[in-house]
C-alpha cells in the first residue's frame, strides 16, 4: 500500500478521535516547546556573553606575561626580548608595559590610591588599542612629554557624587613606594605630572578595563624605579595582523623563550573555551527539557496501546481482506509520526514565543550590579534576547518525530502481529 | 471440472485452558471452479474454522490447502496475506465493514491495499456496488444502512479484486428470513452470471438449497455430501 494512502488513512483515524489526538499531541508540543525555549534562551545567553567578551577583549591583541602558572612568576622582559617579540611574523606591533605598585596620587587635598598605575609608550599603545581612548576632557598631546598623565574614568570619579579628581592641566603629585634592602625597607619617590586628559567611561569587561588605569610614559617609570634594559617590561601587548592567526603567533612567541618562562594569553581561545562551556550548559538545559518529550513519548505509547485494543476488530478485518503485517505496522507508525510532525512543528514557534516571555520575566530578577565586569553602563536591565536557531529547530523536530515513532513502535508491532482469527472474534 | 480448491486431511485443535478441543478432524474435499458449495452443520461443528483454513486466515495443525494449485503451507504470512488479497474474498456473519468508511470506501479497500490508483479503484468499486444493487447507497456509512445492505457491501468488497473463490461464513445468520433469502439469491446470481466460485458455511437450509453441493459437517468430521437434486 502506498505511503501516501496510509498517511491519509492515519490522518482520518486521528480526526475521528479529536480530543485524544489533541491531548497526545499536546504532550509533544510541550516537550518541544520546552526544548526550543531553553535552546533559544541559551543561544541568546551565549551570544550576549560572547558579544560582550568580544567588546572587552581585542581579539587581535595578545598579552605576553613572564612566568607561567606552573613554573611561578618569571622576571621582567629585557629590551632585547621585547624587540624580538615585535619582530615575530604576523605581528603588526608590540608594546612594553610596566605595572607600578604602591602608588598614590594627590591633587591638592584630593587623594586616590586604588588603581592600576601603568607605564606605556603612548604612541605604540594607541596603535594597539585604537578604539579605547576616547577622552572626557583633554586629549593626548601630539608630543608626549615626560610629565604627561592620562587618567581612567573610574580613577577620576571614584565617588560619582563628588567632583572629579583632576582636570586637564592640573598638576598631580605621584608618590611611589619602592622596596629597599635597608630599613625601613622602602623609599618614597615623588613626581609631578600634568594631566593631559581624562578618559570616558567604557565599562568594558576583560583583562584590560582602562577605567581603573592611570597612564604615564614608559621611560619615566624606568627612571623612577632605576631600571635598566634588563628590566624593560612587566608585560608586552602584541597586536597580530589577523586575529585568526593569534594561536600561531602565540606559539611562535612561546618558542622564542625557554619552556614555561612566559605565558601568552590568547583572547580568541579564551572566548572559544567560554563558548564551549556555554554550549555544554545549553546542551545540559535542553537535555533536561527533553525529559518532557520522553514523558510525551510514553503518553503516545499508552494511548496507542489502548487504540490497538479498541481497533482489534478493525485490524482483523484489514488482515482478512489482505493487509500485510507491514501495512498494519506502517499505518500505526504513520499516526505516531503525524503526532510527532504536528506536535514538533507547533512546538518550535511556541517555544520561541515562550522564550521571549521567560526572557522578560527573568530580566525582572536581574538587577544591574555596579562595577560588575560584564555590566555596560548603558544597560538598564540585564536582558537576554532569545535567539532563534534553525539548527536547534531542526534537531528538535527530528528528535520529536523520532521519539514518537520510537514509542509508537511497540504498540504498532503489537497490532501488526495480531492473529487475524482472534482479532475478528474480538468484541 | 478442475479442482480450484483442495482441502487435504485438515486437522485443527484448539486449546481451551487445559482441555484440547478438536475443531476439525481430517477433513478432505475439493471445490471445482464455478461451483457453489454449502458447508452445512450445527454451531460448533467446525464450520468457521474450516473456512478460516480455506481462506488462509489460519493454519491447520495437519493437512494442506491448495488454492489455484498453490499450497498454503509453503507460504509465509506475507504471501498468505497476498493470497487473501488477490485470490480469496471473505463475507462474514457480522458484515465486518469498517464503520467510519462509506460503502464506496469499504468496497475500495482491497484495491487500495493492492495499490490500484485511486481513480480506477473508485470507478471499479462504484460499478461493483451497482452490481449488488446498491446504486444509491454509495456514500452511506454502515451505520446508515440496513443489515441486508451492509451484507451486500461486504459481498461487493469480497468480489472487488476478482477473487478465485468467495468464502462466506453464515452470510445470512444475522439477517431476517426475507433479507437472508435476498442475499442467498444475490450470491447465486453472481455464481450463475459470473461463474463466481462460492463456499458458503451455513446452518440456514434456504441457502443450502441453492447450492450445487452440500457438505454436512458435525464434530469436525464430514458426515456426508449431497449433490444437487441428489440424495445424501
Amino acid at each position: 500500500m502506498r505511503l501516501k494512502r496510509i498517511f491519509s488513512m492515519a490522518w482520518g483515524n486521528m480526526k475521528l478521535r479529536k480530543l485524544r489526538t489533541f491531548l497526545t499531541t499536546l504532550g509533544v508540543v510541550i516537550g518541544i516547546t520546552a526544548i526550543i525555549a531553553l535552546a533559544s534562551l541559551g543561544e541568546g545567553f551565549r551570544m550576549s556573553i560572547t558579544e560582550r567578551m568580544e567588546q572587552g577583549f581585542e581579539l587581535d591583541v595578545l598579552t605576553v606575561i613572564p612566568g607561567s602558572l606552573f613554573a611561578g612568576p618569571g622576571r621582567r622582559f629585557t629590551r632585547i626580548q621585547a624587540e624580538n617579540v615585535t619582530k615575530a611574523s604576523n605581528v603588526s606591533i608590540a608594546t612594553p608595559v610596566i605595572q607600578m605598585g604602591n602608588v598614590t596620587l594627590y591633587n591638592e587635598d584630593k587623594k586616590v590610591s586604588a588603581f592600576v598605575a601603568t607605564a606605556v609608550n603612548f604612541t605604540e599603545f594607541l596603535e594597539v588599542f585604537p578604539d579605547r581612548f576616547s577622552f572626557e576632557e583633554g586629549e593626548l598631546p601630539e608630543e608626549v612629554k615626560n610629565d604627561t598623565m592620562i587618567i581612567g574614568y573610574k580613577v577620576n570619579h571614584m565617588n560619582e557624587t563628588e567632583a572629579a579628581f583632576a582636570h586637564p592641566n592640573d598638576k598631580v603629585n605621584m608618590t611611589v613606594s619602592i622596596p629597599t634592602d635597608q630599613p625601613p625597607y622602602f623609599r618614597l619617590e615623588n613626581h609631578t605630572f600634568t594631566v593631559a586628559g581624562t578618559l570616558e567611561r567604557k565599562g568594558t569587561p576583560g583583562l584590560t578595563n582602562f577605567d581603573y588605569w592611570v597612564f604615564i610614559p614608559h621611560n619615566v617609570a624606568m627612571k623612577i624605579y632605576s631600571l635598566t634594559d634588563m628590566d624593560f617590561a612587566d608585560l608586552i601587548f602584541v597586536k597580530v595582523s589577523d586575529s585568526e592567526l593569534s594561536e600561531t603567533v602565540a606559539e611562535d612567541i612561546e618558542d622564542m623563550f625557554p619552556p614555561y618562562q612566559i605565558t601568552v594569553l590568547v583572547p580568541l581561545s579564551f572566548i572559544e573555551q567560554v563558548d564551549s562551556i556555554l554550549n555544554m550548559v545549553q546542551i545540559f538545559l535542553t537535555s533536561i527539557a527533553s525529559i518532557a518529550l520522553l514523558v510525551a513519548g510514553i503518553g503516545i505509547m499508552n494511548i496507542m496501546a489502548v487504540s490497538v485494543m479498541e481497533r482489534t476488530r478493525e485490524i482483523g478485518i484489514l488482515k482478512a481482506v489482505g493487509a500485510k503485517n507491514r501495512t498494519i505496522l506502517t499505518m500505526f507508525l504513520a499516526e505516531a509520526a503525524l503526532i510527532g510532525i504536528v506536535g514538533s512543528l507547533t512546538g518550535v514557534p511556541a517555544g520561541y514565543g515562550i522564550s521571549h516571555v521567560l526572557s522578560y520575566v527573568l530580566s525582572g530578577f536581574a538587577t544591574p550590579q555596579e562595577n560588575h565586569v560584564f555590566q555596560r553602563p548603558e544597560v538598564e536591565r540585564a536582558t537576554i534576547v532569545p535567539v532563534f536557531s534553525w539548527e536547534w529547530a531542526f534537531i528538535a523536530v527530528i528528535f520529536g518525530i523520532a521519539i514518537c515513532i520510537l514509542f509508537g513502535l511497540y504498540p504498532a508491532r503489537k497490532a501488526a502481529k495480531l492473529d487475524p482469527v482472534e482479532a475478528l472474534r474480538y468484541e | 471440472m478442475t479442482a480450484l480448491l483442495e482441502a487435504k486431511g485438515l486437522k485443527k485443535t484448539y486449546r481451551m485452558g487445559k482441555i484440547l478441543v478438536p475443531a476439525l478432524q481430517r477433513v478432505t474435499f475439493d471445490v471445482a471452479e464455478g461451483e457453489f458449495l454449502a458447508v452445512f452443520g450445527p454451531s460448533g461443528s467446525g464450520k468457521s474454522t474450516l473456512l478460516h483454513l480455506l481462506g488462509g486466515l489460519d493454519r491447520p495443525d495437519e493437512g494442506e490447502v491448495f488454492v489455484d494449485g498453490i499450497s498454503f503451507s509453503t507460504l509465509n504470512d506475507n504471501a498468505l496475506a497476498e493470497v487473501r488479497l488477490r485470490k480469496v474474498g471473505f463475507v462474514f456473519q457480522f458484515f465486518n465493514l469498517l464503520p467510519r468508511l462509506t460503502a464506496l470506501r469499504n468496497v475500495e479497500l482491497p484495491l487500495t491495499l493492492a495499490d490500484v490508483p485511486e481513480k480506477d479503484s473508485l470507478k471499479k468499486a462504484e460499478n461493483m456496488l451497482k452490481l449488488v444493487g446498491l446504486r444509491d447507497r454509495i456514500n452511506h456509512r454502515p451505520s446508515e444502512m440496513s443489515g441486508g445492505e451492509q451484507q451486500r457491501v461486504a459481498i461487493a468488497r469480497a468480489l472487488i479484486n476478482d477473487p478465485k473463490i468467495v468464502l462466506a461464513d453464515e452470510p445470512t445468520g444475522n439477517l431476517d428470513t426475507t433479507t437472508g433469502g435476498e442475499i442467498a439469491q444475490l450470491m447465486k446470481r453472481l455464481n450463475d452470471e459470473k461463474g463466481q466460485t462460492f463456499v458458503v458455511v451455513t446452518h440456514d437450509s434456504a441457502i443450502a438449497q441453492t447450492a450445487d453441493r452440500i457438505i454436512y459437517l458435525k464434530d469436525g468430521l464430514i458426515q456426508g455430501v449431497k449433490e444437487k437434486s441428489g440424495r445424501l
